[in-house]
């Protein structure tokens, strides 16, 4: 399902110097399956999730996606890409501010023109299943940090991926809404659904649902 | 793929013109007083031209003038046959008129001596008076007067008749016949219309003179030929063509009105760089945004047609906004302050109203020397961020 090759990034910084943030990784996960990449801060998770929704391009090595190389694709294929398969949920939600948590939950689907009734019974169902239908109207900016987290996941869900991706999802959050999450996050296992998780707080290394843990150092994975 | 428009996208664009608002508004604010200045300075050039074309239309071909001693003197008949035996002159009309200064209210009138057979002035005079009637006219001997005239009149207790004063301190007294129409550009003047004959008489001249002579001629590019042998014929003619007054009066415009467009141009200048400022400096709020719309799935072109309809609405409501303002401005208002620095053509002739001369030409330069750049202008920058990669632009 998900494959990294040989993978190596290394980042440009200034005019000579670079980061290398990823060296020769080689990762596998399969459909239905569920891994936790952990590591400290600075290792290369975010780096690896980034690459994997094709946000960015390795810098040797392939990745593989669904049988697609989405490391050689076009940037408007990989536009495509991630609207038709990836639900992203960002370390800083990245939500749009100003914009309403509707509107906000909407944007991915925009640009495929959707069905005006399909989508608004769609709506109705993710924001009554995370408990947000009186704040539908509300401009983003004025949630709460987990009202915004729900709106983020939402906004991850509302094309109903069959990769779920989520970077230090609980970061931000309490103990009681990061223990919400895990909840929301074990809901959304399923047989057809990869997630991969990036995060090094504790509470994710003794869940029953996590299928693998793949520890990251210094961008290597450590073998055990 | 979908040709239908997006809904979706065009509310998108909307709520995000909405969400930046006083960057917007203050956009819109700038580029509707540019486009309004623009429109309204083409508007008013237009107007006066066609005006202008109008008044040279009218000119007589040629004016022949005779000098002595540098001044103009009077012209007598005699000349008239020779002129008219010049090849391609079709008729030679002697003119008579002059200033008759009132003493009792210490202003001039204008005195125009006409003659039937005077074509070219049946058409006006018929114009400018509802009762017009050369051969009552000749037969009464009568006068017709603007209002101006009328009112000074009426004050020095004439009513239907006045008395001239002749240089050799006799009187005439003329009948007036009929006051001109009150909603000409002529209203105000201080014209007096009567016979040539009646002209003579109260300027003391003799029968066989004229002030000048109008010449016609059969084809106007023969105009500086004639113009040249009547030269030849009489030298102590001033000849004024057409062609003459014409380049005075349209270089006198042009003079003007390249003077304004040079003040214009650079007025321009800076609202084009306040606008190109605000408009293209993209803040890091939106630069994450675009980040964050590629990273959920849109496109490179899915952005830069938000961003299109974002810009082509703003611009287009502020082209049309601006439009409606300076067709209001302009022909309504009669623009008032910007018509004035016209001044140079207004001083040729009475107050005047702008003609309407809306042509599609004019609107369609406007149209494009604006909204096409304004929308080049925030395009290009967004579509600069959006081919970065998605992770670099979020950061
Ligand atoms: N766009 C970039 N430009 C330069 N360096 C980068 C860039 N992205 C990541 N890096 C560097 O690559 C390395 C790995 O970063 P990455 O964000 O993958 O770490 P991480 O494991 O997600 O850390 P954290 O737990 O803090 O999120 C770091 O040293 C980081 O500074
Ligand atoms: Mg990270």
């Amino acid at each position: 399902m998900i494959e990294l090759k040989n993978v190596t990034k290394e980042f440009k910084i200034g005019a000579k110097d670079k980061v290398t943030a990823l060296k020769d990784i080689n990762l596998h996960v399969g459909k239905g399956e569920t891994v936790l990449l952990k590591g400290p801060s600075g290792s290369g998770k975010s780096t690896i999730l980034s690459l994997i929704a094709a946000l960015n391009k390795p810098t040797s090595g392939e990745v593989i996606v669904d049988g697609k190389r989405v490391s050689k694709l076009a940037d408007n294929f990989t536009a495509l890409f991630r609207r038709e398969n990836i639900g992203f949920i960002f370390q800083r939600y990245n939500l749009i501010p100003t914009l309403s948590a509707k509107e906000n939950v909407i944007v991915p689907l925009i640009p495929s023109n959707p069905d005006p009734i399909k989508l608004e019974k769609r709506l109705q169902e993710l924001f009554s299943s995370f408990s947000l239908d009186s704040k539908m109207g509300v401009i983003v900016k004025n949630l709460s940090g987990g009202e915004q987290q729900r709106v983020a996941i939402m906004r991850s869900l509302i094309n109903n991926p069959t990769i779920i991706i989520a970077d230090e999802p609980t970061a931000n959050l309490d103990k009681k809404l990061s223990l919400e999450f895990i909840e929301i996050l074990r809901k959304l296992k399923s047989s057809e659904n990869s997630i991969v998780i990036a995060s090094h707080d504790p509470l994710f290394f003794d869940l029953d649902f996590i299928d693998r843990q793949i520890d990251i150092q210094n961008g290597e994975i450590q073998c055990y | 793929m979908q040709n239908k428009i997006n809904r979706f996208l065009l509310d998108f664009s909307v709520l995000s013109i909405f969400r930046r608002g006083s960057k917007n508004i203050f956009i819109f604010f700038v580029f509707t007083l540019l486009i309004f200045l623009l429109s309204s300075i083409l508007f008013i050039s237009n107007s006066i031209k066609s005006e202008l074309d109008t008044t040279l239309n009218e000119l007589p071909d040629i004016t022949v003038q005779r000098l002595q001693a540098g001044r103009a003197i009077n012209m007598p008949l005699s000349r008239v046959d020779r002129l008219l035996a010049i090849e391609g002159v079709k008729a030679v009309i002697p003119r008579v008129w002059g200033y008759y200064y009132f003493a009792n209210a210490g202003v001039n009138f204008s005195v125009v001596g006409i003659d039937s057979f005077e074509d070219q002035y049946r058409d006006l005079y018929s114009k400018l008076c509802d009762k017009f009637d050369f051969d009552r006219l000749k037969k009464d001997s009568g006068m017709l007067v603007g209002v101006g005239v009328k009112k000074i009149l009426q004050n020095s207790f004439y009513g239907d008749y006045f008395n001239f004063v002749k240089p050799d301190g006799g009187l005439t007294k003329i009948k007036i016949d009929g006051v001109f129409k009150g909603d000409t550009k002529l209203e105000s003047n201080d014209i007096i219309l009567l016979t040539s004959q009646k002209a003579r008489e109260i300027f003391g001249m003799n029968k066989n003179e004229a002030v000048d002579f109008v010449v016609k001629v059969a084809n106007p590019t023969e105009i500086p030929n004639i113009a040249r042998k009547i030269t030849t014929l009489y030298p102590d003619s001033r000849v004024v063509t057409k062609e003459d007054l014409s380049i005075s009066y349209q270089n006198l415009f042009d003079y003007k009105s390249g003077l304004f467009l040079a003040l214009f141009v650079i007025s321009a200048f800076t609202f084009f760089m306040i606008i190109y400022d605000k408009a293209s400096g993209i803040s890091s709020d939106e630069k994450r945004e675009i980040g964050i719309l590629k990273a959920v799935g849109w496109k490179i072109d899915d952005i830069l047609k938000e961003k299109f309809y974002e810009a082509f609405i703003l611009s287009f409501a502020s082209f049309v906004t601006a439009l409606c303002l300076s067709l209001f401005y302009v022909y309504f208002l009669n623009a008032p302050l910007l018509k004035n620095i016209f001044i140079g053509y207004s001083t040729l002739k009475p107050a005047f109203d702008l003609p309407f001369a809306f042509d599609f030409q004019t609107n369609a330069i406007i149209f494009f020397l604006t909204v096409p750049i304004y929308i080049a202008a925030t395009i290009i920058p967004s579509w600069r961020v959006a081919s970065m990669d998605a992770d670099e632009v979020m950061r």
